[in-house]
């Protein structure tokens, strides 16, 4: 059977200590698709990265980089040449040239993109004879990403991409990466900006706390999350209104908001079962879903 | 190309269904006509900055609606077939009955977000579901 | 590439110390071929005993300076997502600098003395080719365990000071206590060729001390092995 997804971890775990950064992950990213890893600072969203690249070894679980054991180091070295990455420190060597580091960096990879490179070098305005250590830091995440995105990889793993970049190098940055993901390479990102994920992002991943809470088609969310605001004549218990899909119900006298990731049908024939007066149902941006969500955990 | 697509992605709809009724409006305005061709996938997934798949669902979606004729290799085409064309004309005479609705609810005082939830609201929770699919 | 980078790492280091070795070599002998008559043989090869020491400091100064960097050095500046994101292992990685560190530090070995001949035979007191060879061997042969040393150090000590700090450090307690219990043993002595000189002609004389020299270089591999051990157990 082959695989359609580029990784797939079960129960992957991390611990440093008595702190757990990762815990039981289960994720898989599936192939052709811009998948983003939404999470809080220190929520396992580098320590994850981090493992499915052979750098950091797991407490417990494994995992399948493009179909390969990251436990294999053999295996996992091999299969890196056919992903690209960036961390989230954007990591150039500072004593090398501009030019010197797209040399180095290409001679690794045979699916380096020579033309692209030189597109991108002129895009960013990137003086090929000058030291990384005195370039600015805007030009450095540039230099960095540019690295990743002048190939041809299977997968692009990238991590908080746009920290670093003013408004015109995110804009930039998205409209490479949207073209990349229509070349067919599978995109995975871990970022904190909301507005960017919904623009470009297929599926989201939300990691709170190590755990996984949310694993799904950014459009199904779009279209199965509400907030249901309800007006009683009386005062009701809220767990009368509790069924599957229900995730927050917060009252205040007669008058109750609840957060729902699924069935909101269900919970509007319930509400008016109780003989709500008024129902008010509101979509939910991803920025307010990832809220809830991670309050609530 | 003279047409603006422009997809909000933070409203909650999904995009794809947002760019759908885009270029449905289009063809209905007639800004799009029968056998104009729309941008490439690629080409306007970069242009609005949004995911390939977005388009690909569009796309896909619209053609098995019959309002797209996907041309493996050329582009996509828009197709406003008899049908769709009457359709076309439903849906106009329905845009002036939400129009003239809308303006009324606004003279009682409703806010537009209000009218927007109230029509979720509806939507989600017909009265008679059944027979107006049988009405169909 | 990877051997460019380690070049470019330790161009500095390299070239700053190979300066300072060809410096000291030059100027020594010049004053002591200055300092002596040409006839007074003894003198300058007791000189040259003397100067061997001091070369032996610097060259030990030198390697330990270029065993430094590495993986975990990286890891304290943050590059090394990017060295370790590379299609290459660990292993190789390390293999590398290890490598280049082993040429330059043959280098570093070679030019001293190297200087010393030529500036001796200008001076009209050409020292025996020999003597030279003798010397040379014993100090890059002999020596390589300090390089070894220096890179299992940075392999385990992350601060950019603390690591040579440490480094030489444990090269002065090993040459204090080996001379105080191991005298036999002590790397110090057998690479100055205290163990080989004979005290009336200041000659390096009688067999080179193979075996000697053999298990100084086992230990350094021994070093070498544990750091690519460590380096490859690590999380980065």
């Amino acid at each position: 059977m082959i695989d359609t997804h580029v990784i797939r971890t079960r129960d992957l775990a991390k611990s440093y200590g008595s702190a757990t950064a990762v815990r039981d992950l289960n994720l898989s990213v599936g192939k052709n698709r811009v998948t983003a890893f939404l999470g809080q600072n220190g929520a396992g969203k580098s320590t994850t990265i981090k493992m499915l690249l052979g750098m950091v070894r797991p407490s417990g679980g494994e995992a399948l980089l493009l179909g390969k054991n990251i436990a294999d180091a053999k295996g996992n070295c091999e299969v890196r040449r056919r992903v690209a990455y960036v961390a989230e420190n954007k990591p150039l060597y500072g004593y090398m040239t501009v030019e010197q580091t797209v040399s180095f960096a290409s001679s690794f990879y045979p699916d380096w993109q020579t033309d692209l490179a030189s597109h991108l070098l002129n895009q960013y305005k990137l003086p090929s004879q000058q030291k990384v250590n005195t370039l600015s830091k805007g030009m450095r995440t540039k230099l960095a990403l540019l690295l990743a995105l002048a190939r041809r990889p299977e997968l692009l793993i990238l991590d908080e991409p746009s920290e670093g970049l003013d408004p015109v190098g995110i804009e930039q940055l998205l409209s490479m990466l949207v073209a990349r993901a229509a070349d067919g390479i599978t995109i995975f990102f871990s970022s904190h900006q909301i507005a960017e994920v919904e623009r470009i992002a297929d599926h989201v991943c939300i990691l709170d706390n190590g755990r996984l809470l949310v694993d799904a088609s950014l459009d199904l969310l779009r279209q199965s999350y509400r907030r249901i605001n309800l007006s009683f004549t009386s005062v009701i218990s809220e767990r009368q209104l509790r069924i599957a899909g229900v995730q927050k119900i917060r009252t205040d006298g007669r008058r109750m908001s609840i957060f729902a990731s699924q069935n909101a049908d269900a919970v509007i024939a319930r509400a008016r079962d109780l003989g709500v007066v008024s129902v008010d149902v509101a979509r939910l941006g991803l920025r307010e879903i990832f809220l809830e969500t991670v309050l609530e955990n | 190309m003279g047409l603006f697509f422009k997809l909000n992605p933070t409203t909650g709809q999904p995009l794809y269904l947002q760019l759908m009724q885009q270029i449905r409006h289009a063809t209905e305005t007639g800004a799009l006509r029968d056998g104009d061709q729309l941008p490439g996938i690629r080409t306007l997934a970069e242009e609005l900055v949004v995911s390939p798949n977005t388009v690909v669902k569009a796309y896909c979606e619209l053609q098995h609606q019959g309002l797209l004729d996907l041309r493996h290799g050329s582009g996509a085409f828009v197709c406003v077939r008899r049908r769709t064309r009457s359709l076309a004309a439903d849906v106009q005479t329905a845009r002036r009955r939400l129009r003239n609705l809308i303006d009324e609810l606004r003279e009682d005082g409703l806010r537009d977000e209000e009218i927007e939830r109230a029509f979720e609201a509806e939507l989600l929770h017909p009265a008679y579901p059944a027979e107006i699919a049988r009405k169909r | 590439m990877l051997y460019y980078k380690a070049w470019l790492e330790t161009r500095s280091r390299f070239l700053t110390c190979l300066t300072v070795l060809a410096l000291f070599s030059a100027v020594f002998t010049h004053h002591a071929q200055g300092f002596l008559h040409p006839e007074w043989k003894t003198d300058f090869y007791r000189l040259l005993f003397i100067a061997h020491e001091y070369v032996i400091i610097l060259w030990i100064l030198s390697v330990v300076l270029l065993g430094m960097g590495g993986l975990v050095r990286e890891h304290a500046t943050g590059t090394s997502s990017l060295s370790l994101s590379l299609p290459v292992s660990r292993a190789h990685l390390l293999g590398v600098r290890i490598a280049v560190g082993i040429i330059e530090a043959i280098a570093l070995g070679v030019l001293p003395w190297a200087t010393i001949f030529l500036v001796s035979y200008t001076g009209g007191m050409p020292i025996l080719f020999p003597q030279v060879a003798f010397y040379t061997a014993l100090l890059v042969g002999g020596g390589m365990a300090y390089f070894a040393l220096a890179i299992l150090v940075s392999s385990l000590v992350e601060g950019e000071y603390t690591a040579p700090a440490v480094a030489i450090g444990l090269v002065f307690l090993a040459t204090i206590a080996f001379d105080a219990w191991l005298r036999r043993f002590n790397l110090w002595r057998l690479i100055t060729g205290s163990f080989s000189v004979d005290r009336t002609t200041y000659l390096l004389a009688g067999h080179f001390p193979w075996l000697a020299v053999l298990a100084s270089l086992c230990a350094a591999a021994l070093m070498l092995l544990a750091s690519v051990r460590i380096i490859q157990r690590r999380d980065f």
